[in-house]
């Protein structure tokens, strides 16, 4: 299985680092219906993979799996040299360690924009409040909203709430970020915000799996794109590799749909 | 050409019967007069077919002695009719707080067990609610009547611990705790205790911000407020002083000549209302100017203002009693509470008596001394806990259920432990869901707990039945039930929409 070898896609200098998600042989079934088909990876530090495909090729099903959103039956999934088991410890430290932004952003809408982004380091960290808030202010004001912070998430547009989920998010400092579909539920018009966002959070060095339809955004930001279809990984590469020279014929043709 | 034609458009009045202003008025007036015409006439034909037909319809009877004795509450011998109808919306209210309170505790477990991932929890929960809501509330009061009259009879030394607790089929006795002579002295001490743990509680509160460290405020304050409280059950005594100027504050207030009452209340009345229409106006107000008022609006200042005049006019002229009563009514209660400081009232503030059996009649019952809850009690308020919990407890589970699944999924994905995402993510906004039913199942229960008549509990309905059975005032005892229960409804009401407003999410 030539396409499972991630690695071999991933330029000389990133093979160099350290593994930070390991996947191997992940399956996954909703009844009799086989999700994710033996998805193995390797996502290294500070790399960003874009993971695309058509709807229901299990793409967000392998990330919620990931921080155990969804319940993996077989195979081994290791984040940062923890091994996701039922141990509670585990998916807690996991779970702290991986941040996740939804399509849908989840804000708390009972509690202020402060509130949200203050909550989980207060208490999952155990930060003062003081210390928490002058944190949230920081990331607010780097997601380029400090101004909400005392407004309610239901005053926002939706591009500003998926910039609060984000800080929300890397208010506790996490290791690796999740995103699913980020900019789906998004108009035209406020994609590009939570892009831009996402665009400076890939260069600071963040270890990020994307899952988007955003192509133009895959094409410059990420360090591999992966292909998935019907819960398989099709094939692995580079952008360059992969909108230029696909190898697989359901590559290609996903693409021909697409661009 | 066209001039003509711009100026006939803005300038020509429609016909007044075409003219909405107008015909808005008219018809406010019209709905107005007819609303009180018929009020009127309902009103004067019925006054005339009762006098006719030789209905009582006076209230004399609540200040003559009924001479009924009641199966329990705060007066079994009650010397007026006011008084009996009193004990038993004593006995309503009492049941209905209970109940309440009880009916949430076992409707959020029930709901709580009916949400559980356990199957033999969730099975119970199912069970539960299907079987006590598919039973009527009624059938339910008479099988807990009949299950606790099966229960040993009473005798002098009954009970399983006997001189502290009885049961029998006379009910449940337990020590009574009395408000005794050092009491109001002491009150003053634990409300000097709350403000202090109140303090107490915010600077630990703000240290927690500050440092991170787990302070337990709430414990703290409660430390601090038991502590007072027990220091102040020995040195209350030193309040006693303030007998003196409670007095003369009363004494102070009956010299207020009653014409300066008159003319306070009809200047608040007045302030009130042009207070209120100011904050109207201002309400209006934009940067741009006054908007232009509609007429409703024109209507609720108007409103506002004939109510004041009216207020006015009653104080001044067609009431001036009124204002002697609030002057005595308030200095009275100085009187009382004085005396409630007065010499020798420094005992301790609280009194526990045990509860006794004695003998009435040929049969031992329980005495006065105790605080006895009968088995009618027991049967009604087991029936109406437990009925309205099982629809308390389907209210939680739906509003647990309704907050969307995408909150708990990214609590979890912050990595907030179980107890953290329930407590500060799903419960605040299922509680948001629950308020609006809850409250509705609140005023079920305070109107079910009128089948008390079922089991002989002396509850409002069934001592109101006893006096008129006694005195023929059907009307007037109807009456008075309907006005109770309505209060008692309204109350529950407003209560439950404050709170309905205090956790609203805030949108847009």
């Amino acid at each position: 299985m030539s396409v499972n070898d991630a690695t071999t896609a991933v330029s000389e200098e990133l093979a160099k680092r350290k593994d930070m998600i390991v996947c191997v042989g992940v399956d996954k079934w909703y009844g009799d219906f086989q999700a994710l088909k033996g998805v193995s990876a390797t996502i290294k530090e500070g790399e960003v993979a874009v993971v695309c495909g058509p709807s229901g090729s299990g793409k967000s099903t392998w990330i919620r799996c990931i921080n155990r959103l969804e319940v993996h039956q077989n195979g081994t999934i290791i984040v940062d040299g923890v091994e996701l088991t039922n141990d509670l410890r585990n998916i807690e430290k996991i779970r702290s360690e991986v941040g996740m932004v939804f399509q849908q952003f989840n804000l708390f809408p009972h509690l202020t924009v402060l509130d949200n982004v203050t909550l989980a380091p207060i208490w999952v960290r155990k930060k003062p409040r003081v210390e928490a808030e002058a944190l949230a202010k920081a990331l607010l004001e780097r997601v380029g909203i400090p101004e909400q912070a005392d407004k309610f998430p239901g005053q926002l547009s939706g591009g500003q709430q998926q910039r609060v989920a984000i800080a929300r998010s890397l208010a506790m400092e996490p290791r690796v970020m999740l995103f699913d579909e980020p900019t789906s539920a998004l108009d035209p018009e406020m994609i590009k915000e939570v892009l831009d966002v996402m665009r400076e959070l890939a260069e600071s060095g963040m270890t990020m799996i994307v899952v988007t339809h955003e192509m133009g955004f895959a094409r410059e930001v990420a360090d591999r794109i992966i292909f998935m279809e019907g819960g398989e990984i099709v094939e692995v590469g580079t952008p360059e590799h992969f909108f230029v020279s696909p190898t697989e014929d359901r590559t290609k043709l996903f693409l021909s749909q697409i661009l | 050409m066209a001039d003509t034609a711009r100026s006939s458009l803005t300038q020509s009045r429609p016909p007044f019967y075409r003219d909405v202003t107008v015909v808005k008025w008219v018809v406010q007036i019209f709905v107005l007069a007819v609303v009180i015409g018929s009020m009127f006439f309902l009103a004067s034909e019925a006054g005339d077919n009762l006098r006719a037909s030789n209905v009582p319809t006076d209230y004399d009877f609540l200040s003559v002695n009924p001479g009924i004795d009641l199966s329990e509450g705060i007066d079994r011998d009650p010397d007026t009719g006011g008084r009996a109808l009193w004990v038993g919306m004593v006995n309503t209210l009492r049941m209905a707080l209970a109940g309440i309170a009880l009916a949430t505790f076992v409707g959020v477990i029930i709901g709580l067990c009916r949400l559980s991932n356990n199957w033999l929890l969730n099975k119970i929960g199912s069970a539960y609610v299907e079987l006590i809501r598919n039973v009527p509330l009624l059938v339910q009061i008479l099988l807990y009547g009949s299950v606790f009259a099966n229960l040993p009879r009473v005798t002098q030394s009954v009970g399983p611990i006997s001189g502290w607790l009885h049961l029998s089929n006379k009910g449940l006795s337990v020590p009574r705790f009395h408000i005794a002579d050092g009491f109001y002295q002491w009150a003053i001490v634990v409300m000097v205790g709350l403000v202090l743990a109140n303090y107490v509680r915010k600077k630990r509160v703000g240290i927690q911000d500050l440092t991170g460290d787990d302070t337990r405020p709430i414990r703290s304050a409660l430390l601090v407020l038991l502590g007072v409280s027990a220091v102040g059950w020995f040195v209350h005594p030193v309040f006693g002083f303030l007998n003196t100027p409670l007095r003369q504050i009363s004494e102070g207030i009956s010299l207020i000549p009653q014409a300066a009452v008159q003319v306070a209340l009809a200047v608040v009345a007045l302030a009130l209302a042009v207070r209120w229409v100011i904050k109207f106006l201002d309400a209006r107000r934009s940067p741009a100017g006054l908007a232009k008022l509609t007429d409703d609006d024109y209507f609720r200042i108007i409103f506002a203002l004939a109510g004041a005049l009216i207020m006015v006019f009653v104080v001044l002229i067609l009431w001036p009693g009124l204002s002697s009563w609030l002057l005595n009514a308030v200095s009275d209660f100085f009187t009382v509470l004085s005396e409630k400081f007065g010499n020798g009232r420094s005992g301790r503030p609280l009194d526990v008596a045990l509860p006794d059996v004695i003998q009435v009649g040929k049969f031992p019952n329980y005495g006065p001394s105790g605080l006895n809850l009968s088995i009618g009690f027991a049967a009604v308020f087991f029936g109406v806990v437990f009925y309205t919990a099982a629809f308390i407890a389907e209210i939680v589970r739906g509003g647990v259920l309704a907050v969307p699944r995408g909150q708990s999924e990214a609590a979890n994905a912050l990595g907030l432990r179980r107890w953290t995402v329930l407590r500060r993510v799903i419960l605040p906004q299922a509680a948001r869901n629950m308020l609006p039913p809850l409250g509705n199942q609140y005023l079920n229960l305070a109107k079910n707990t009128s089948l008390a008549i079922a089991v002989g509990y002396s509850d409002i309905v069934q001592v109101g039945q006893t006096v008129y059975n006694q005195t023929g005032k059907t009307l007037p005892v109807v009456s008075i039930w309907m006005l109770f229960y309505l209060s008692c409804s309204l109350t529950i009401s407003v209560v439950v929409n404050f709170f309905n407003v205090r956790t609203k999410i805030v949108e847009r």
